[in-house]
């Protein structure tokens, strides 16, 4: 292998070259620091590729499937597309563990141990508080959208008949509205979910607040 | 190269999970919403739960219940296809998973669920996972998908590869050296590709 022949390290990282390429590329490492660095890099990402299945690549419907289709569209017809059906994500949102510092130095990957079946939003942050004042309990979840953020709530504790307002502040100190809403009796029960977008860089949102029309503090998270 | 924030290396290419009403109208809906799914990536998910599990008609199950879970979440899936086959393949694994896990005898409490830690907070962490991954094959060009995907993924030698794509073992080589470094950079964040 002629010196810093970096082309050849990518396909040695797969482990696709013969055997005597892959001596040669040995016995340049052997010698070569620059090498061997630029070989733990591509060794990362060899690692992240492992993060997809192979099937990944697979195309067009399976083999003799007619009957799962038709036994899914059977189940899918009874089904009602999402009515707000957000109970499993809190725990959507704790799923998202692993955790990577991307490059700088190194990556780690982690493997999710997932507690339920939905696959999370990435980046996603999740925070919860309770107002010992107004007894309410709010958990927080702030999801990346390019260039905004979408801010899902969940909160127990409110009143039946409670008309309550979503205010945002960002960390300019700038206090957004993403929107209102009436507490049922079965939200005031069950909890309360909802959800709004505002104009934040998901990174830049400080704090999310709920009040009531009236004007009455609710509940903060500081995110 | 400087860390990236977590927030700016997902914006590139992520879930533009954003509401469309598209999926909310009843069963014609329903019924073509999930035809489409499964004539792109029905063989895809039907192989990777065979494997998974071992068993063919525990595996159709989990497309079925993949599939269905998909519909109740049309929403957040009107994306690219490598984002959606992602998140049927992370769900359809978990499906799976969940499954061991029930009949491994302990019921699981739901306290032990809840009672998680939530998503790491630190912006200059990131998830990376099976999405995050697919994405990023889905933003590399073609040509270096392809090689990755014959080196990698189908575990062929370069010269394998070069008889398969019909280029030359030199070009496979090089290809395949600047394909990673382009996924490398798609997932630190940036978005040019790698010369070459």
């Amino acid at each position: 292998m002629s010196e810093h022949d970096y082309s050849q390290l990518g396909a040695y990282a797969l482990g696709a070259l013969d055997p005597v390429e892959s001596r040669e590329v040995d016995e340049h490492l052997a010698t070569c620091a620059e090498c061997r660095a630029e070989l733990a890099e591509l060794e990362e990402m060899k690692e992240f590729l492992g993060e997809v299945p192979p099937e990944a690549f697979l195309d067009g419907p399976p083999d003799d499937g007619d009957l799962l289709l038709q036994r899914t569209l059977r189940e899918v017809r009874e089904t009602p597309a999402r009515k707000s059906r957000w109970k499993p994500w809190l725990l959507a949102a704790a799923a998202v563990v692993v955790v990577a510092g991307v490059l700088g130095g190194g990556v780690l990957i982690g493997r999710q141990t997932v507690e339920q079946a939905d696959a999370p939003v990435p980046g996603s942050k999740v925070v919860t508080a309770a107002d010992a004042t107004t007894g309410a309990t709010m958990t927080t979840t702030v999801e990346p959208r390019e260039g905004w953020a979408w801010i899902k709530v969940q909160i127990t504790g409110l009143k039946p008949g409670d008309e309550c307002v979503m205010l945002v502040t960002d960390k300019a100190g700038k206090t957004w509205t993403a929107g209102s809403w009436l507490i049922s009796d079965k939200a005031a029960h069950d909890g309360s979910r909802f959800g709004g977008g505002v104009l934040v860089p998901p990174d830049q949102v400080k704090s999310v607040e709920i009040k009531t029309v009236q004007g009455k503090h609710v509940v903060t998270t500081t995110v | 190269m400087m860390a990236t924030p977590a927030t700016e290396y997902f914006l590139g290419w992520a879930p533009a999970i954003v509401p469309t009403v598209s999926a909310n109208q009843g069963p014609d809906a329903a019924e073509t919403f999930v035809r489409a799914l499964y004539a792109e990536h029905g063989r895809s998910v039907l192989a990777y739960a065979t494997r998974l599990t071992g068993d063919r008609a525990a595996a159709e199950d989990v497309v079925q219940e993949t599939l269905v879970r998909a519909w109740k979440h049309a929403d957040d899936l009107d994306q690219s296809k490598g984002s959606v086959r992602g998140w049927l393949l992370t769900v359809a694994r978990n499906l799976v998973t969940d499954r061991a896990r029930a009949r491994a005898a302990r019921p699981v409490e739901v306290a032990d669920v809840v009672d998680r830690p939530p998503v790491e907070r630190d912006h200059s962490e990131a998830v990376v996972n099976t999405m995050v991954v697919l994405g990023a094959l889905d933003q590399v060009s073609p040509e270096h998908r392809e090689v990755l995907v014959e080196l990698y993924y189908r575990g062929r030698s370069v010269a394998e590869a070069a008889k398969e794509l019909g280029v030359p073992p030199g070009t496979v080589k090089s290809r395949t050296y600047y394909a990673l470094r382009a996924v490398r950079a798609v997932l630190a964040g940036h978005n040019g590709e790698v010369a070459r």
